[in-house]
């Protein structure tokens, strides 16, 4: 099981203190919360398991919260409660939107098709215009046809800012699992993000490749 | 090693971007984005991606009502023997 990362100095925990004394723990909740609301939204995609989730994940940590490693940081730690319990009681959640693959996703695909469409590539944040246009829901629908383990990986790098070791520690794998699967992560998401701007008549449909063309 | 190639600088876009590289690394990454405009402008809009879509999926809002059950509930498992009676 890899360590969890020390604290940083901001988020240091008050380790070591009775579970009962409950503002050093809500203090540190109230940061948590935010991200980890996210999180079990996108992973439930349903609002009241999400709520369900992020309490019943509350109300352990609390009851753990003695035991903190002193030095533990506590998102991390929250985060790997929360994904526990969702794991324990999570079922298929049947047919879904349809899955998007990484293989043969080229790297740096939105890059490669909006300077291909003539969207802004240049600037101070070239992207802006085109998540813009695509708006929160059509981008929470992309990350909706990511793979599970990909996208609960995803979804924990971009709902925090964690790195590449915290995330391990989450997920009780190797970093370098976390880091090869953020990447494929990347570039499916970046895939179904053209697919949805394709769609949505945002990016101009690309014409499928004719055989030996 | 002197300096990035293009390829070389392009391999670790992620790892630059995620703060993940060592010092070494991170240097010559950066001393090559100063001399390549096409791989800086490449990593620009990788950073502007990843900036973009943190900001979409960050914009939730955690239910007050949410909050103020959590904080019911701690305050039950606070109670001194609350199980026990």
């Amino acid at each position: 099981m890899p360590e969890l990362p020390p604290s940083a100095p901001a988020a240091a925990s008050p380790v070591g203190r009775p579970a009962r004394d409950r503002e050093p723990f809500e203090g540190l909740l109230q940061e948590v919360l935010p991200p980890a609301f996210g999180v079990a939204l996108r992973l439930t995609g349903d609002r009241p398991a999400a709520e369900d989730l992020v309490r019943e994940a509350s109300v352990r940590a609390f009851q753990s919260f003695a035991s903190l490693d002193p030095g533990t940081s506590f998102g991390p730690w929250f985060f790997r409660i929360l994904v526990g319990i969702w794991r324990a009681g999570h079922r298929p959640r049947g047919a879904g939107p349809d899955p998007v693959d990484w293989e043969d996703t080229p790297d740096l695909l939105l890059y490669a098709h909006s300077h291909g469409a003539g969207l802004p590539v240049a600037g101070s944040d070239p992207a802006a215009e085109l998540l813009e246009r695509l708006g929160t829901e059509r981008v929470d629908a992309a990350i909706e046809r990511l793979p599970e383990e990909y996208r609960l990986i995803t979804l924990l790098y971009f709902m925090d800012d964690f790195g590449y070791r915290e995330i391990a520690a989450v997920l009780d794998c190797p970093a370098g699992t976390v880091r090869c699967r953020l990447h494929r992560g990347r570039k499916m998401l970046q895939k179904a993000l053209w697919q949805a701007a394709e769609e949505a008549g945002i990016a101009p449909a690309r014409q499928p490749r004719t055989e030996g063309a | 090693m002197n300096r990035f190639t293009c390829e070389e600088a392009f391999r670790r876009i992620d790892d630059y971007l995620d703060r993940e590289l060592g010092p070494e690394e991170t240097r010559l990454i950066e001393e090559h984005l100063a001399i390549c405009a096409s791989c800086l402008r490449e990593f620009a809009y990788e950073q502007s991606v990843l900036d973009g879509v943190k900001r979409k999926l960050r914009r939730v809002m955690v239910p007050r009502a949410l909050m103020a059950r959590i904080q019911a509930e701690l305050a039950d498992a606070a109670e001194p023997d609350a199980d026990a009676e």
